[in-house]
């Protein structure tokens, strides 16, 4: 009765692939159907960018994209931001600058971020602060947040110029 | 005396880095919604569109029909188990699922069960429901007029009025106001705002009909009075009740509450004997959990012409919405709203409190602010900067001239609090320091001068925190004290569990650092559990900055037990008399030949191989804290803003936070949480409220409409402190998490104010939005 | 939430024409978009439907206009409605009031006052956007009114004029018009900025 379409997806390097109905969301396809429950739900109105993931490059909010547009394209998600269990850089900063309380944002948080280096190895304090202005957090202030993506984004020019 | 440990250790004062971060960054947190079970199913409610309703009728045959969908739960069925009603945890009852009327907009109507959540959306869509809209009554200051629609039916007195409640001094109060050469009289109004943590609330229910044993996954700050509740009102035998709060993406207070939805997926559980997930959206969260404030309030202060204070009024309607489901003590029905008087020293004070019932969410919880200790520090930091307006006198010069002494601590408030400790004085001094008050104040003099806006807003708050002692404590009857257990393995390795629930503040590090202090074992041997209910400790939860004064006394006081034992076995080890050893955290040594020693994990071992006789094995204590009083942690926020005159917008330009916590655990860890708390105090002051029109309506109900700021919006604060240890706490400590929220709104706005009392403003209802503050420049002919 | 909408409109049509159309409330009817009349109880009271579509939900409406007033010697027709959702999503109601009045050059003038109030669901989604969503529907129905009375025009010395229309009422989509209303929103913001039309 109800139509199911057959979706195929990089997910952290891995080919993924499985039959949903078209209306289900990216962010519940990651969570239900892969079981990676990383990636988290935070509103509904597409205003928290506690779902953000990052597809074919971009940081998207999953809640707002269907799983089936994800066909045949790639999505890293916060499982797949480790490199076999050596935290990165972003993670490591959030520990080291207590770039978190909760945890409940910052799956997305470093996602955002993630992209925003790629684009911008680095970036000014105000760059640091509109590249995650999409990714609301309740419990730290941004303070420390922005601190910790400072302190990947100096790890990881180091680790350029040490390479 | 509070040993000095080494780094590796990581006692009290050291910034040791966050244990539970290694799981939060890799994605590897357990959140109710990540919990899935075999056989699992999804609850969804059906709500209310009517703000006041009688239920003519509900159909549920086309939602029942839907393939895949496995219960359909009415109001009428909950009441053949005698359930459609359960207890608030304030003397009051609340709907679970409505049964003949709804009381305020998204109210629980029904709930659904499916396989999958997306059938549960669709059949929650085809429940119809036969509404006759009843007369809404939405403003508090009209709940006891005469032809006011009575909201709730089920009470034996027809009225919308809940309680009435008053402390202090009316008459002297009234008689100092009548005398004083110098009044001011404040009319602020404290709007309704919602905790929102970004994890909403939710459960995953699962009855075994084959053990007989109900498990439930639950965003709960305080699991262990859940399980009794749930005990008590269910019915069910409170030993087969298993609560587990895994980790909680955030609480201030809006996870303390049991919701109709966790009443539902129980009862779904145990008819359908498969496990129940109910998630709520964040539209549902915001529209009925428990919001907080709505506090409509009075203040009238009587000073002499020189500005000493002599007496404080207070009046205050308090709008409860439908049902009245604050979360606090049960003797304080508005809550420890008489710490007002705040950090000055009156005669004398009076303070009465109002309730009503309106067609809104039911609560009126704390919203980190140790129960209605924001509306409290508010209005009296708001009502000293009017009276220094009053007086021509700078807020500052008011304020230092009133703070409670030094000397006059403990000091006794006319309201009836025993204030612990406190300088206000060093505090207010090394803000100002900060932020180069006297500066400010000269460029402010240049800048009007050029017809620039530019505010300094102070706050000098004193806080309430750490419920609370059991002679006067107590919620739903369970007293408030926090335990602690503690258990040392051989090689010297522990864990430790609280009855406390942290949802972010970092009990699995602090904790482990109290445990550090006392015991010298290293934090990154020592295991924190909290929220199983079958394994932890009987507490009241985490909510009102408690956790650190009564769970972390409890820990302790636990750890202490441990060491007397240790010591025990240290002698019979090092063949001394016990007062023989002198101990530094980690050892203990022979008096005078300290190379005689025997380590904590030495002593561990031998506590389970080689025993003094007649000591039993094993190195584990419990101790369950009753504390003596509460603490008052204090600060001084001084806060600097520009207003742009074009667009009405505030910036905040600087803001220095001075917090006395007394002696801290983490200190990285306070910084956060001060960063936490202001960022709220920001929203509230400037972006945050939950309206509702005249119909009922709510209007702040999504994330599109209810603004939490972003990382643009947020300024960086410049934190500090001073250290004025709690006399009672063992460890000195006070506790801090609230601090932020309780005593920045007050900065935020009396800076605002101030940028504009030169054209004769005295005060701007929050939120401060830049539309408010752009009509005000239009209506003082200094709009661009 | 309770919002007043003044409209006013011209028809090319004479008084009499246009007066007899209106003081029918199944051909009014006729022209709200998604509005259908299943019943008339006397000649003040119908009941009617009208369907709301806002994205993918769809909300039926179901209620009773009464007419308090109908001058015939003024022009002027005074009418409140009051519908609730089938399921139970929410209500609105309505007071309106309408007079027509000639032009010198023989075209009519309908001005409307009207105060709606919604409950519900789309009075929290929807609350800034009734007022617009209202001015549309209004456009869409002076459109299907300047419509049928063409049409009347050419018809009716053939045939009897027809009531309503039979066929299954295409819901209103609120999404177009949530749509065109932001553009136009947007359109005379710009225009407020950078001068033009006050289209207020």
């Amino acid at each position: 009765m109800v139509t199911k379409n057959l979706v195929r997806v990089k997910v952290n390097g891995q080919d993924c692939e499985a039959e949903i109905e078209p209306r289900l969301l990216l962010a519940h396809f990651i969570r239900d159907v892969l079981g990676l429950t990383g990636t988290h739900v935070g509103c509904d109105t597409t205003n928290c960018g506690a779902c953000t993931v990052i597809l074919d490059g971009r940081p998207v909010k999953s809640c707002t994209v269907f799983a089936v547009q994800a066909e045949g394209r790639e999505i890293r998600t916060i499982e797949g931001v480790a490199n076999h269990g050596q935290l990165h850089p972003l993670q490591e900063g959030f520990k080291e600058e207590h770039g978190l309380q909760c945890g409940f944002c910052t799956p997305g948080m470093i996602l955002s971020a993630y992209a925003l280096l790629e684009k911008n190895p680095h970036p000014t304090e105000e760059e640091i602060r509109w590249g995650i202005s999409g990714n609301l957090c309740r419990c730290t202030g941004y303070q420390n947040i922005v601190k910790a993506v400072q302190y990947a984004a100096n790890k990881m020019s180091g680790e350029k110029h040490a390479a | 005396m509070l040993h000095k440990t080494s780094p590796e250790i990581g006692g009290m004062g050291h910034s040791v880095k966050r244990k539970e971060d290694l799981r939060f960054v890799q994605g590897k947190g357990t959140y109710v919604e990540d919990v899935r079970l075999p056989g699992m199913v999804y609850g969804q409610m059906v709500r209310s569109p009517y703000a006041h309703a009688r239920i003519k009728a509900i159909r549920t045959e086309e939602a029942r029909k839907l393939p895949g969908v496995l219960a359909v739960i009415t109001g009428q069925d909950l009441e053949k188990a005698g359930l459609s009603w359960m207890p608030t945890l304030f003397h009051d009852k609340q709907m679970v699922l409505a049964t003949g009327k709804v009381l305020f907009q998204s109210q629980e109507v029904a709930f659904v069960v499916a396989e999958d959540r997306y059938t549960a959306a669709d059949a929650a869509e085809l429940v119809e429901v036969d509404y006759e809209d009843l007369p809404v009554l939405v403003d508090p200051h009209r709940a006891l007029d005469a032809d006011a629609p009575i909201l709730r039916e089920d009470r034996e007195e027809k009225t919308n009025h809940i309680f009435h409640w008053e402390v202090g001094d009316r008459k002297a109060t009234e008689s100092v106001l009548q005398s004083a050469p110098v009044k001011a009289k404040l009319d602020a109004f404290f709007p309704r705002c919602h905790p929102a943590p970004l994890e909403t609330c939710g459960c995953v229910a699962d009855y075994n009909s084959a053990t007989g044993k109900l498990t439930v996954w639950e965003t709960s700050q305080a699991p262990h009075a859940h399980r009794t509740l749930f005990a008590l009102v269910a019915g069910l035998p409170e030993n087969n009740i298993r609560i587990i709060a895994p980790d909680i993406g955030g609480g201030f207070g809006n996870k303390v509450p049991i919701y109709p939805g966790y009443v539902c997926a129980v009862v779904a559980s145990l008819q359908l004997g498969r496990p129940v997930k109910w998630i709520e959206t964040r539209s549902e969260n915001l529209q009925s959990t428990g919001f907080a404030r709505d506090y409509h309030m009075t203040a009238e202060l009587a000073a002499d012409r020189d500005g000493k204070l002599r007496g404080l009024r207070v009046k205050t309607l308090a709008d409860h919405g439908a049902f009245n489901a604050a979360a606090q003590p049960s003797k304080f029905p508005a809550g420890l709203f008489s710490i007002c008087t705040g950090s000055y020293d009156f005669a004398t004070a009076f303070c009465e409190v109002d309730g009503v019932y309106t067609n809104k969410a039911p609560g009126g919880i704390a919203y980190r602010c140790s129960f209605r200790v924001t509306e409290a520090a508010y209005l009296i930091e708001r009502a000293m900067d009017v009276l220094a307006q009053e007086l021509k006198m700078d807020p500052v010069e008011l304020r230092l001239k009133n703070f409670i002494p030094g000397d006059k601590f403990p000091y006794q408030s006319p309201l009836g609090w025993s204030y612990d400790s406190g300088d206000y004085h060093a505090a207010m001094n090394l803000a100002l320091e900060k932020i180069g008050y006297r500066d400010l104040r000269k460029q402010q003099e240049d800048k009007r001068k050029n017809g620039e806006l530019m505010g300094i807003g102070v706050s000098s708050f004193t806080e309430i925190v750490g419920a609370g002692p059991a002679h006067t404590f107590d919620i739903v009857g369970i007293k408030m004290f926090d335990s602690c257990e503690i258990r040392v393995h051989p090689t010297g390795k522990a864990i430790a569990r609280m009855g406390t629930k942290a949802q972010g503040q970092g009990h699995e590090t602090t904790f482990a650092q109290i445990i550090a202090q006392e015991l010298g074992i290293p934090v990154a041997d020592i295991t924190v559990e909290e929220g199983d209910t079958d394994t932890a400790p009987y507490g009241l939860g985490t909510y009102a900055s408690r956790s650190t004064p009564v769970a972390g006394a409890a820990t302790s006081m636990a750890s202490r037990k441990i060491r007397d034992k240790a010591r025990k076995i240290a002698g019979h080890l090092l063949e001394v008399s016990e007062e023989d050893l002198e101990w530094e955290p980690g050892k203990f040594y022979v008096k005078g030949a300290p190379s005689k020693s025997k380590t904590i994990q030495e002593i561990a071992f031998a506590a389970y191989t080689n025993l003094p006789p007649g000591l039993e094995a094993g190195l584990e204590a419990v101790h369950y804290y009753d504390p003596p009083n509460l603490t008052f942690p204090f600060g001084t926020y001084i806060c600097v803003v520009d207003i742009d005159k074009g667009t009405g917008e505030v910036k905040v330009r600087r803001f220095v936070a001075v917090d006395d916590c007394g002696n801290i655990i983490n200190p990285m860890i306070v910084e956060g949480q001060i960063h936490g708390g202001l960022t709220e105090g920001l929203a509230i002051a400037f972006m945050q409220e939950i309206a509702y029109d005249e119909n009922g309506n709510i209007q702040g109900g999504t994330f599109m409409d209810y603004l939490v700021p972003t990382a643009v919006e947020t300024p960086n604060w410049e934190t500090d402190k001073t250290c004025t240890p709690s006399p009672h706490h063992p460890l000195g400590a006070k506790g801090v998490g609230e601090s932020p929220n309780v005593g920045s709104p007050a900065a935020f706005v009396n800076a605002v104010v101030d940028a504009l009392a030169h054209l004769g403003v005295r005060h701007i209802d929050m939120p401060i939005t830049p539309w408010k503050v752009w009509q005000i420049l239009k209506a003082k002919g200094v709009a661009e | 939430m309770a919002i007043k909408i003044e409209k006013t409109f011209q028809v090319q049509e004479p008084l009499d024409r246009v007066w007899k159309f209106l003081s029918d409330p199944t051909k009014v009817a006729g022209c709200v978009p998604g509005a259908q009349v299943t019943e008339a109880v006397d000649d003040r009271t119908y009941k009617g439907l009208i369907k709301v579509q806002v994205g993918p939900s769809v909300t039926d409406y179901r209620g009773e206009a009464h007419i308090e007033l109908l001058d015939h010697e003024k022009h002027e027709i005074q009418m409140v409605g009051k519908g609730q959702d089938v399921r139970g999503k929410g209500s609105a109601s309505m007071k309106m009031t309408a007079q027509a009045r000639a032009l010198p050059d023989g075209s009519t003038e309908v001005v409307t006052v009207s105060e709606v109030n919604v409950v519900g669901l789309l009075a929290q989604l929807g609350a800034r956007m009734i007022q617009e969503v209202s001015n549309r529907m209004f456009e869409e129905f002076t459109r299907n009114l300047r419509t049928q009375l063409q049409q009347e025009r050419v018809v009716d010395t053939e045939q009897p004029s027809t009531s309503g229309n039979a066929a299954q009422p295409e819901p209103i989509k609120a999404v177009p018009l949530v749509l065109s209303v932001a553009k136009e929103s947007a359109g005379r913001f710009l225009r407020r900025i950078f001068g033009g039309p006050d289209s207020r």
